[in-house]
């Protein structure tokens, strides 16, 4: 068979003939038929998963987000135009519901904006919160990791250049750009965040390990 | 704050507040010894303490035996060797 031939049995967006389009199985799908709505997320599952999960920096947002997205093109199935494929559609919702994910967390960290607030959620007055526990953290490295992964860029930042290189207040400082009062500051609630963060990774760790 | 109470003239949100620069040996003598003070008093200060100084040695252990991915190096001692003048 020419290669000529051979484009000859694909339709316009590139797909072979036997496989139906994503307008086809949005159709069915707002017909009810799960079995078309089935192949239909599967189709397009990976790339909303990957593109939530760098657009929300979480894996727990990018599941909620893949989860939302299909919620929302199984409703919207009967109004969607998709001649050229679904994907940028399913995009566009996950973009949005990305967005509202971010901006949870935003409002989460202005709610915690004081000093005693963000010592309660890191574990001030939790007598199960030990340092036996962080020590068993460190042997597994996990939860510590993960941890930083969750906080604001210049939070992880000055964590980074204070704790792992090992600058002093002044030359922290002077990188920055900010002043040595700021710096201390700064430092210490990204401290008192990321150890926050790593008890809410140990909490959940010990509930799944029930 | 749950548990606030005021010892050595310091409420535990003071204490807080300082923990950092304690650990940083960055406060005035006189003030550190009211911190003191107040920790050998107060167990909810004394318990986070522990915790918030074994939390910074852990980040400090953990991470800074993150920079040796070995990939990461040898793809750029790989790129260095080509480099010519």
């Amino acid at each position: 068979m020419s290669a000529e031939g051979a484009r000859a049995e694909l339709r316009s967006d590139g797909l072979p003939a036997v496989t139906p389009s994503d307008a086809q199985l949005l159709e069915r799908t707002a017909r009810g038929d799960k079995s078309a709505f089935g192949e239909f997320v599967e189709r397009h599952r990976g790339a909303v998963f990957r593109f939530a999960r760098w657009c929300t920096a979480d894996a727990a947002d990018a599941e909620d987000v893949l989860q939302q997205t299909f919620v929302s093109a199984w409703r919207a199935a009967g109004d969607v135009r998709a001649e050229h494929g679904a994907r940028p559609w399913l995009l566009s919702i996950a973009r949005r519901a990305a967005a509202k994910a971010r901006q949870r967390h935003d409002e989460r960290r202005s709610r915690e904006s004081s000093i005693e607030e963000l010592g309660e959620a890191a574990g001030f007055g939790d007598e199960r919160f030990t340092p036996e526990r962080i020590a068993q953290a460190t042997e597994q490295r996990t939860c510590i990791e993960a941890a930083l992964t969750r906080l604001a860029a210049d939070e992880r930042e000055i964590l980074v250049l204070r704790d792992v290189e090992g600058l002093d207040g002044a030359a922290t400082a002077e990188l920055l750009g900010i002043s040595l009062a700021a710096q201390k500051s700064r430092l210490h609630r990204a401290r008192l965040r990321w150890a926050a963060e790593l008890r809410t990774c140990l909490d959940q760790e010990a509930q799944h390990a029930r | 704050m749950r548990g606030e109470r005021e010892v050595a003239g310091l409420r535990c949100g003071q204490v807080l507040e300082q923990l950092s620069e304690y650990l940083e040996g960055e406060l005035a003598p006189e003030v550190r010894g009211r911190i003191e003070a107040h920790v050998r008093a107060c167990d909810h200060c004394a318990r986070f303490g522990g915790v918030f100084s074994a939390a910074v040695g852990a980040l400090r252990v953990v991470l800074r035996g993150s920079g040796e991915q070995a990939d990461a190096h040898a793809r750029l001692d790989d790129l260095l060797g080509r480099l010519e003048r």
